[in-house]
């Protein structure tokens, strides 16, 4: 057996370097399952396509609370309280007269929330799992207390019709606001520092913490984005449906968090980006409208989206490497046995 | 390594691609008006996850084979953005028309008014539109769950009688839109025409036995016995759990009525032997064969009364043996 | 935050005394935490037994029993998923109703034991195929589990159409959902077996030795030369198993199963384990606890029903006593820290 090491050539030339930025990628399923998606529904579904406004709109909701949710995950958090959050916001946005004021207040009881899972989190040191459970179900209590259980209405509800409607061919303020949500924090997360500290915090926190940076502020800075744009998200489907329903939002708790992982984003925090989110919110939210165009059961859509969850998480490419390589060296073990 | 990911990748394409295939080849897309029958949407928010949805679903698929229409169906389980967003496929789809059961009554107006803009018609199924949105669907075929819980209370007065008493309610899901419109038609009820008739309290039974039969006794426990005199349980499954929690605890079910609605399969034995006084009978079958029936007339521009209310008759022990248990 | 610490001079070893060991005063907090499971499920069953009117009487206690049976029953199996670091079994959900409703609809046609094995071949399937992705592809438990939850619900969904089972009148599963001993019913019975033997394979058995080992340094067991993937399988099988017996307790107990008999199992469950006082970081923690913990969570429920709170408030409060517990667990190791 050959004990010679090889020193790797490192490659050069511009191909070599797009080869090597796109390896490092962690986006690389997210953009199978997108093409994958695309691809079928081009044959099958073709309408999916004609009616784009459908997916974009159904995109546009899940993806807005995954990009809140993608900023969480990167620092290696977890907030399960997304949900809650769009069902209370929204409840609290329909109980005002006044619209305006209406939205104001939900969107400040978004930021709460999120100051409130980092103030567990970061000054208590409630495990972030365990923490934004407990106030899922305490959020979700309090939204039913004060819509008793029933779906409020918005009073003016002109105004917030004219919400829904469609500004530049089939897009809705709804999709405008999503786009600029994403290019607004893509800029924080990639060319601010504190964005960019993000993934150090996730990454190894105590060397963060030794690097100097303010981790506890990028926690807690996080944390009331995450809430932030989920009241967004609140906002816009109370204002989209003209009503606020207490029991909104466990879908989309599910849904954006799917999109998260099958954007390649490491629960474990540190690796992964919004783009990847992005495209996992496409790829998901194209195959449930195109599955429902189709006429699917709901059963199989949900069936459908477990085995992509299913694959997304257990093929990525750091265990897969781990486990081929301990394979490799179990066989050439027993090849060393033999000879 | 890129070997076994592409090996994983290429699987898994090739189970999308089975999979997609199977999903969509049950069933036609509907495009424009085919030579061979309308092309229908219908908007539900429940179907095979429910018992009544998956009675009222195959009566709906009966209908369509039989006047050849073309039904493509959703299932939003209750989740008003969901219906939303599946009503924009719909619209996008044109299809001739739209039966619109809505998930949640004060979110809908959006899809009814996109709806009429494209020129597509639309009736309401099981649970009707707002007052203030009627002018916007064609008609409203089915039960009216206000109507329906009307009608217990009209049960729980009349077996009461002018002395009254006090009653509890076994509730539906909390924050369920037939729950909550059943209850309300009920408390209207009691308190227009039965003032003697009191509610002591109430809990959710989630539409489940076991939960309704849990609460229903520890009800009993923290108001007592002695003070219950009927109990209103929103389906028959609650009610069959309230029956067992009764004798659970030694009470006798024949004296204290309990009234329920449906005529289930589990509700119609125990009122053909008395143990649950008498329940109302919604066939989901009724709903689902209208609800095609009358978006034809639709399509084909007929006129149409504002509703066709189906009939809901009371059950009880005398007559249950007329009314087939359907779900 | 300095300690209020005493210094000690420790016993003499071997004649020699042995100085320096500093013996830290336990603080306040620490000691509440530690034991703060016991002592809050004592001063509920106290408080409810005085203040709440018709708690005491037997008829209430056989229903406090009957929401803490199945509920219980698969608390106890997560815990094993707790404690090996993994967070949650999501798909409890739906192993829980397959289990029901195999047993219901399968035993008309297969017998009661025959249902049972069929029920049991589909539990050892969730665990395995749970377990090997989360042991053996290091895969994340909350996702995998909300994957496999996702795929069995949808199938079982699909396979069941909505359809209501019930099982015949007074037939051998009605007979043991209302079997009494004494004033018990058989299901608290079944509860107080599964975790008797679940705290014996947790604390006395290598393997339950090999999961605790696993939580708490996962690197350390597996150079120590475990086969920490076959741990994994190991807890989330022993968890499936427990998920199958609570589905056929819930079954039995009214008589009928349907698709969505389960929901919310997942989240109510790991609420018990944690409330009890079991670490979500795992390593640390006892069935024992998980037991407590479901006792404490039954009786507030059933206290707020007889004291006639709504629904919203139950959940309010529910959420509310999560986050007091663990936000106590958090502050106490925080303390042991310093």
């Amino acid at each position: 057996m050959s004990t010679t090491m090889k020193l790797q050539e490192t490659q050069t030339g511009t191909w070599n370097r797009v080869k090597n930025a796109v390896a490092r990628r962690t986006e690389g399923r997210a953009v199978i399952l997108l093409i994958l998606v695309v691809g079928v529904i081009a044959v099958q579904q073709p309408i999916v396509f004609n009616a784009y406004g459908v997916s974009l709109a159904r995109v546009a909701l899940v993806g807005l609370v995954a990009l809140g949710l993608t900023l969480v995950v990167l620092q290696g958090e977890l907030d399960l309280s997304v949900g809650s959050t769009l069902a209370l916001t929204g409840v609290v946005v329909a109980s005002i007269p006044d619209l305006g004021l209406g939205i104001i207040a939900g969107l400040v009881t978004g930021v709460a929330i999120g100051a409130l899972n980092a103030f567990l989190i970061v000054l208590i040191g409630v495990n972030s799992f365990i923490a934004t459970l407990g106030t899922l179900f305490a959020l979700r209590g309090l939204a039913f207390v004060m819509s008793d259980g029933r779906p409020v209405r918005i009073t003016d509800i002109d105004s917030a019709l004219v919400f829904g409607r469609e500004l530049l061919g089939p897009i809705t303020p709804r999709v405008l606001i999503f786009i600029l949500l994403f290019v607004m924090l893509q800029f924080f997360i990639s060319k601010m520092r504190a964005g960019r500290e993000f993934y150090a915090v996730g990454g190894n926190r105590q060397a963060a913490i030794d690097a100097g940076i303010p981790v506890k502020l990028r926690l807690f800075t996080s944390f009331m984005l995450c809430g932030f744009v989920a009241a967004l998200a609140g906002v816009i489907n109370t204002l989209e449906l003209t009503a606020a329903d207490p029991t909104a939002g466990s879908t989309v708790l599910l849904a954006s968090f799917a999109a998260v992982i099958i954007g390649g984003n490491l629960l474990n925090g540190g690796r992964g980006s919004l783009v990847g989110t992005l495209i996992g919110a496409f790829a998901l939210g194209l195959m449930q409208v195109g599955l429902t165009f189709a006429g699917a059961d709901r059963e199989v859509q949900d069936v459908l989206i477990g085995i992509v969850l299913l694959v997304a998480i257990t093929t990525d490419p750091n265990n897969l490497r781990a486990l081929s390589r301990r394979l490799q060296g179990l066989i050439r073990g027993k090849a060393n046995q033999q000879a | 390594m890129r070997n076994s990911r592409t090996v994983l990748v290429s699987v898994f394409a090739v189970a999308g691609l089975a999979l997609s295939g199977c999903a969509s080849g049950g069933t036609d897309d509907a495009g424009a008006a085919s030579a061979d029958g309308y092309n229908v949407y219908a908007l539900l928010p429940q179907g095979n996850d429910q018992p009544y949805g998956t009675n009222y679903l195959k009566a709906m698929n009966a209908a369509a084979a039989e006047m050849g229409v073309n039904l493509t169906i959703t299932n939003a389980e209750y989740d008003a953005a969901k219906q939303a967003n599946e009503c924009s496929v719909a619209i996008a789809s044109k299809p001739d028309g739209i039966i619109l059961w809505p998930a949640a009554v004060d979110t809908i107006r959006p899809c009814l008014e996109a709806a009429k803009a494209a020129g597509i018609p639309v009736n309401a199924s099981n649970s009707d539109v707002l007052p203030e949105d009627k002018d916007l669907v064609g008609t409203y075929t089915g039960p009216s769950n206000e109507e329906v819980g009307r009608g217990a209370a009209k049960l729980i007065g009349d077996v009461l009688g002018d002395a009254g008493g006090s009653i509890i309610i076994i509730q539906g899901l909390s924050g369920n839109s037939t729950a909550i419109d059943r209850e309300a038609g009920f408390r209207d009820e009691l308190e227009a025409s039965y003032p003697n008739v009191e509610v002591i309290g109430q809990q959710p039974g989630d539409w489940a036995k076991d939960v309704a039969l849990t609460v229903t006794s520890e009800l009993f426990t923290s108001l007592g016995e002695e003070n219950i005199d009927a109990i209103y349980a929103v389906d028959d499954t609650m009610a069959a759990g309230a029956i067992e929690a009764m004798e659970n605890r030694g009470i006798d079910p024949t004296t204290i009525p309990v009234v329920g609605t449906g005529n289930t399969e589990l509700g119609q034995p125990n009122v053909l032997s008395g143990k649950q006084y008498a329940t109302l009978f919604q066939s989901p079958v009724w709903d689902g064969e209208n609800a095609v029936k009358y978006i034809v007339e639709a399509i084909e521009g007929n006129t149409l009364e504002a509703n066709y209310f189906m009939p809901i008759p009371e059950v009880t022990k005398e007559n249950a043996a007329d009314y087939p248990a359907e779900w | 935050m300095t300690e209020s610490g005493t210094q000690l001079k420790a016993a003499p070893v071997n004649g020699t005394p042995v100085e320096g060991i500093v013996k830290r005063q336990a603080s306040v907090i620490t000691w509440v935490a530690s034991r703060g499971i016991f002592i809050f499920t004592g001063v509920l069953l106290v408080f409810s037994v005085i203040f709440v009117n018709g708690f005491a009487s037997s008829v209430n206690i056989i229903d406090v029993f009957h929401r803490a049976s199945a509920i219980g029953i698969v608390a106890i199996g997560m815990t094993f998923v707790v404690i090996s670091a993994n967070y949650i079994d999501l798909s409890v959900v739906a192993q829980v109703a397959t289990a029901g409703v195999i047993l219901l609809a399968l035993s008309p046609t297969y017998g009661v034991l025959g249902a049972m094995a069929i029920a049991l071949f589909f539990a050892l399937l969730y665990g395995v195929v749970n377990g090997v992705s989360v042991g053996f592809l290091k895969a994340n438990a909350v996702v995998v589990t909300l994957g496999t939850t996702g795929i069995g619900a949808g199938i079982l969904s699909l396979l069941t159409t909505g359809t209501i089972y019930y099982g015949p009148e007074n037939g051998p599963i009605d007979a043991f959902g209302d079997a009494r001993v004494g004033p018990f019913p058989l299901s608290a019975f079944v509860l107080i077996l599964v975790a008797v033997i679940a705290s014996i394979v947790l604390s006395r058995t290598k393997f339950g030795f090999m999961i605790r080992s696993y939580g708490s340094n996962k690197q350390a067991t597996r150079l120590a030369g475990v086969n920490s993937g076959g741990v994994v399988v190991g807890a989330f099988v022993l968890t499936s198993i427990a998920a199958m017996i609570a589905g056929f307790v819930l079954a039995a107990y009214s008589n009928t199963a349907v698709a969505t008999m389960s929901e919310g199992f997942d989240f109510r469950a790991l609420a018990a384990v944690i409330i009890g006082g079991n670490s979500l970081f795992g390593g640390r923690g006892s069935i024992l606890r998980t037991f407590l913990g479901v006792i404490f969570i039954s009786v507030l429920s059933n206290i707020l029903v007889l004291s006639g709170f709504s629904f919203a408030w139950q959940q309010l409060v529910t959420g509310a006593v999560i986050v007091f517990a663990v936000a106590l667990d958090a502050l106490a190791r925080k303390a042991e820290k310093r």
